[in-house]
């Protein structure tokens, strides 16, 4: 039977957050690779709502790779629901392995993740670490979810057949203010494979992305770096408004400001992968 | 097998030729530069309005993957305040 991943019931998802709870009462105490995007806030929450403070410790890995505004967005949380949490710092872009950018990079950054935070974790008595990988990404190309599995690192939201918009409908209901943020995969995810990962390309990609922000753009948004080039990728609905020539003449203004020499509009719109795509690494 | 890059070049050229004539026919007068598999239209005066309606930038997508390009961006040049792009040929840079 195949189940509308996009409508589940009230009392559907009731259920699934019912199991979800019993599944973290089931563990002593509970640490969690934690971002501050949609699914990571929710299972911090969750985590916080069934086990108390005592029993639950979110966990940033903080890198030059996590956007500041997402380092914000996780505090805020954390700060709101009164859970706990501990930062550490990561050095991917030190293992040349990652900054060479294969497509395979997310397995290097999630190692180094893991491989500090999985003993910090132990060394304070949290026997369980997980992350907020949900269903909707098991079909995707993840190459981090193997170093996850490599540390024993479990996925409830995924193993409970959590969609992201049951963990959006979930978090809505919760007051999480994360309920409707945009996806927000880490920075190097803007760079074509091949492309070597360094601060400076960060920083720039980072810098493009919050001047389209303070333009006004709100939903999924992404700037693709190809060296002299931006493409810009915003969501499909906001498409006709931003190649109005005005609109698209401040949107080039920012992101040259940025320091891109030139600029251009994906006009498909955002998509998640889309450099896999483009890269023929998914069809 | 050394003649499989100018040949891949090539074929790359003569999609960009007929991608930009079949863009042209649907009211979008660009150059053309492809970049793997993104192409990267250059659009004359005028021609970013016509990609306004979703069902022009829904059929120059169709046609783009006809081409064999996954991607399909629009540039607006730095000059495009003051004039126009006049070309009526594909740009190649690769």
């Amino acid at each position: 039977m195949k189940r509308d991943l996009a409508s589940l019931s009230d009392s559907a998802l009731a259920r699934r957050e019912a199991e979800l709870a019993a599944w973290l009462e089931e563990r002593a105490r509970v640490a969690i690779g934690f971002s501050g995007g949609v699914d990571s806030a929710y299972l911090a929450v969750a985590a916080r709502s069934a086990l108390g403070p005592g029993r639950v410790l979110a966990i940033i890995g903080r890198s030059p790779s996590y956007p500041a505004a997402q380092w914000a967005s996780a505090r805020e949380v954390a700060r709101e629901f009164d859970i706990p949490v501990l930062e550490l710092d990561t050095a991917e872009l030190e293992d040349p392995r990652y900054a060479a950018n294969p497509s395979n990079r997310c397995y290097f950054c999630k190692t180094e993740l893991w491989t500090k935070l999985v003993p910090m974790a132990r060394e304070r008595g949290f026997t369980t670490v997980v992350d907020g990988t949900n269903a909707d990404d098991l079909s995707d190309w993840r190459p981090g979810a193997q170093a996850a599995r490599e540390h024993g690192v479990a996925s409830p939201l995924a193993e409970l057949g959590f969609s992201k918009q049951d963990i959006r409908d979930a978090s809505r209901r919760l007051g999480l203010p994360t309920w409707q943020q945009p996806s927000s995969p880490c920075l190097s995810s803007r760079l074509p494979y091949g492309i070597e990962v360094t601060p400076a390309r960060l920083k720039q990609i980072e810098r493009a992305e919050e001047a389209l922000r303070d333009l006004g753009i709100a939903g999924d948004l992404r700037v693709r770096y190809h060296e002299d080039l931006a493409r810009v990728e915003l969501a499909p609905d906001e498409l006709s408004l931003w190649l109005e020539p005005a609109r698209f003449a401040q949107l080039r203004d920012a992101l040259v400001g940025a320091g891109f020499e030139r600029v251009a509009l994906d006009l498909r719109g955002f998509r998640s992968g889309s450099l896999n795509v483009l890269h023929g690494v998914v069809a | 097998m050394t003649d499989a890059q100018p040949e891949r070049g090539d074929r790359t050229a003569r999609h960009a030729t007929t991608l930009a004539a079949g863009i042209a026919a649907l009211g979008v007068r660009c150059a053309l530069e492809p970049r793997g598999g993104l192409a990267l239209l250059l659009p004359e005066t005028g021609s970013v309005e016509m990609l306004q309606s979703p069902d022009t930038r829904r059929a120059v997508l169709a046609l783009a993957r006809q081409h064999g390009f996954t991607h399909v961006a629009v540039e607006l040049p730095s000059d495009w305040r003051s004039a126009g792009r006049e070309t009526d040929a594909p740009l190649l840079r690769d």
